[in-house]
C-alpha cells in the first residue's frame, strides 16, 4: 500500500511551507506497518472525513491518497477531523 | 458538516500547491522541476473542478456562529482584571492541550517558547483589556490556554476554537512560531469568534485574517511602544529560515514585499483591488487578498500619525463588535469602520475623511 500526503493551508498559506510526503507501507518495520493499515484503511479515511470539522482559521487541509492493487482512493481531511495518534504518524512518516 | 467534504479515485499524483507558485517554479526551474510543474498545474486545475462541484463555498455552516453581535462588548467589562493563563508542552505532539507547565502567575519555567508564550499573551490581553475595555477572547474572562512544541517539525500556528497551539517550524523555513505579532493574530482569531465571526472563506475569510493581523501588529507597536512610523508593520519578523531571503511573512505597509526567495517565490498579497487573486486554494485566498484591508487600516494609520492602537484600534474594534454579518465582503467592512469612525471622532471628522481616503486609496469606495 502507498500512502500520500499533501497538505496545504496553515498560518502562512505559503506554499513551500505546505507538506509533501509519500510513504510505502511494506517497506515499514511490522509495528509500524500494522499502525498505518488500521490509520490510513480507506473505509477509515471515509469515516473521518464525515466528521464535523468546526473552527478552521489557520489550519492545515491535508489530501490523502491511498493506492492498493492499482486503485487510488483520495480523501480531503480537516487537519481538526485527524485523530491525534494519526497527525503523530503522520509527523513520523 | 466540512465544506471540503468528498472522496474520489484517482491514479495520479495530487498537487497542492498553489498556482501562482507553480507557475513560478514552471517558469524558474530546470526542465524537469519546469515540466513537473507544469503538469501539476494541470492537475490542479481538474482538482479544482471537482472541489467546485462537491464543495458549499460561501455558505454560513450548518451550526450557528457563537456570540453573534455581541453589543456588551463595545462598552468595557465589568469586573475586568486580570488574565488566567496556562501554558502547555505539547512535547512534540499533536494532542492537545499537552502537559501544562505554567500558570496564572507562576515563576518562567526556563522552556523559552513557554515563557515567550505566557507574556506574549500577557501583553494581547493587556491590549485588548486597557484599550478596548475586552475582558480577554470572548469577553468574559475565559482562560488563555495555549501549547508550545505541538506535534514535531510543525510549520504552523492556529486557533483551534479554544486555545492556541505553536509548532516549532522544521528550522529551514519557519524557525519559530513565538513571536508577538504571531501570538497576537492567533488571540485576535479568538476575539473574532467571539465577536460574531467571520466565514473563513473568500473575503469574509480575508477580512478575519487581515482583522487578525491588524491587531497581532497592534500588540506589538504597544508592546513596544512605537508610533505609527517608527513601527516595522510586519507580521511574523523573524520567524522565516535562516536561508529564506525576506523579513517575515507580511508586511501590512507594503503587501507583497515581506518575502521574494528562490524557493518560497514573491510574497502575492495585493494591496489594491485591482489586483485582487480570485482562487480556491486557501479557503479562497484568505492570507492573500488580506493584504488589501490591512494596507488601508496602515494607510489610515500614516495619515493620522501617532499609536495606531489608539484611535484606529478602537475604530478597527468597534467595527468588529457592530459588524453582525458573518459573510461580510470588503466593502461591507469599510462601511462598518466609516460608521464607527463617526462614532468615535464624528461626522465630518478629519479621521473620517482619512479614513475615506485610505478605502479610496487600495480601490475601495465609502
Amino acid at each position: 500500500m502507498i500512502i500520500e500526503i499533501a497538505a496545504q493551508g496553515g498560518f502562512g498559506g505559503m506554499a513551500a511551507a505546505r507538506l509533501r510526503k509519500t510513504i510505502d507501507v511494506d517497506d515499514q518495520p511490522e509495528q509500524m506497518r500494522q499502525e498505518l493499515c488500521d490509520a490510513f484503511g480507506p473505509d477509515e479515511l471515509a469515516r473521518l472525513a464525515r466528521q464535523p470539522c468546526g473552527a478552521c482559521a489557520d489550519r492545515m487541509t491535508y489530501r490523502i491518497t491511498v493506492t492498493e492493487d492499482c486503485e487510488s482512493h483520495s480523501f480531503t481531511l480537516h487537519e481538526q477531523q485527524i485523530p491525534p495518534e494519526m497527525l503523530d504518524l503522520i509527523d513520523q512518516m | 458538516m466540512c465544506f471540503l467534504l468528498n472522496s474520489s479515485h484517482h491514479h495520479s499524483i495530487h498537487c497542492i500547491v498553489p498556482p501562482y507558485m507553480l507557475r513560478v517554479l514552471a517558469l524558474r526551474g530546470d526542465p524537469r522541476t519546469a515540466e513537473m510543474a507544469r503538469t501539476l498545474l494541470k492537475q490542479t486545475e481538474k482538482l479544482r473542478d471537482e472541489r467546485a462541484e462537491l464543495t458549499r463555498a460561501g455558505l454560513p455552516p450548518d451550526q450557528p456562529l457563537g456570540g453573534a453581535y455581541a453589543t456588551s462588548a463595545v462598552t468595557p467589562a465589568k469586573d475586568l482584571c486580570c488574565p488566567d493563563r496556562r501554558i502547555h508542552d505539547g512535547q512534540f505532539r499533536a494532542a492537545l492541550p499537552g502537559k501544562l507547565v505554567r500558570s496564572e502567575g507562576q515563576d518562567p519555567t526556563g522552556i523559552a517558547d513557554a515563557d515567550t508564550a505566557y507574556d506574549a499573551a500577557g501583553q494581547v490581553f493587556s491590549l485588548f483589556a486597557e484599550e478596548y475595555g475586552r475582558n480577554s477572547l470572548d469577553g468574559e474572562g475565559m482562560p488563555l490556554i495555549a501549547t508550545v512544541h505541538h506535534r514535531r517539525d510543525y510549520n504552523n500556528a492556529f486557533w483551534n476554537g479554544t486555545q492556541m497551539a505553536y509548532g516549532t517550524g522544521d528550522g529551514k523555513i519557519f524557525r519559530t512560531f513565538l513571536e508577538l505579532s504571531v501570538i497576537g493574530h492567533e488571540m485576535a482569531h479568538g476575539v473574532i469568534q467571539h465577536s460574531g465571526g467571520l466565514i473563513y472563506e473568500n473575503q469574509s475569510g480575508a477580512l478575519n485574517e487581515s482583522i487578525a493581523d491588524v491587531f497581532g501588529s497592534l500588540a506589538l507597536q504597544r508592546a513596544l511602544g512605537q508610533e505609527v512610523h517608527q513601527a516595522d508593520w510586519l507580521v511574523g519578523r523573524g520567524i522565516l529560515g535562516p536561508g529564506i531571503n525576506g523579513v517575515a511573512l507580511r508586511s501590512m505597509k507594503a503587501p507583497g514585499t515581506a518575502y521574494a526567495d528562490d524557493l518560497l517565490g514573491q510574497d502575492p498579497q495585493p494591496w489594491h483591488m485591482d489586483h485582487f487573486v480570485t482562487t480556491t486554494d486557501d479557503n479562497g485566498g484568505v492570507h492573500i487578498n488580506s493584504g488589501i484591508p490591512n494596507h488601508a487600516f496602515y494607510l489610515f494609520c500614516a495619515y493620522l500619525g501617532g499609536r495606531s492602537w489608539e484611535l484606529p484600534g478602537r475604530v478597527w474594534y468597534r467595527a468588529l463588535q457592530t459588524l453582525n454579518n458573518p459573510m461580510a465582503s470588503f466593502s461591507d467592512w469599510a462601511d462598518q469602520t466609516m460608521d464607527s469612525a463617526i462614532e468615535l471622532a464624528g461626522r465630518g471628522s478629519i479621521e473620517t475623511v482619512m479614513l475615506r481616503r485610505a478605502w479610496k486609496l487600495v480601490g475601495i469606495a465609502i
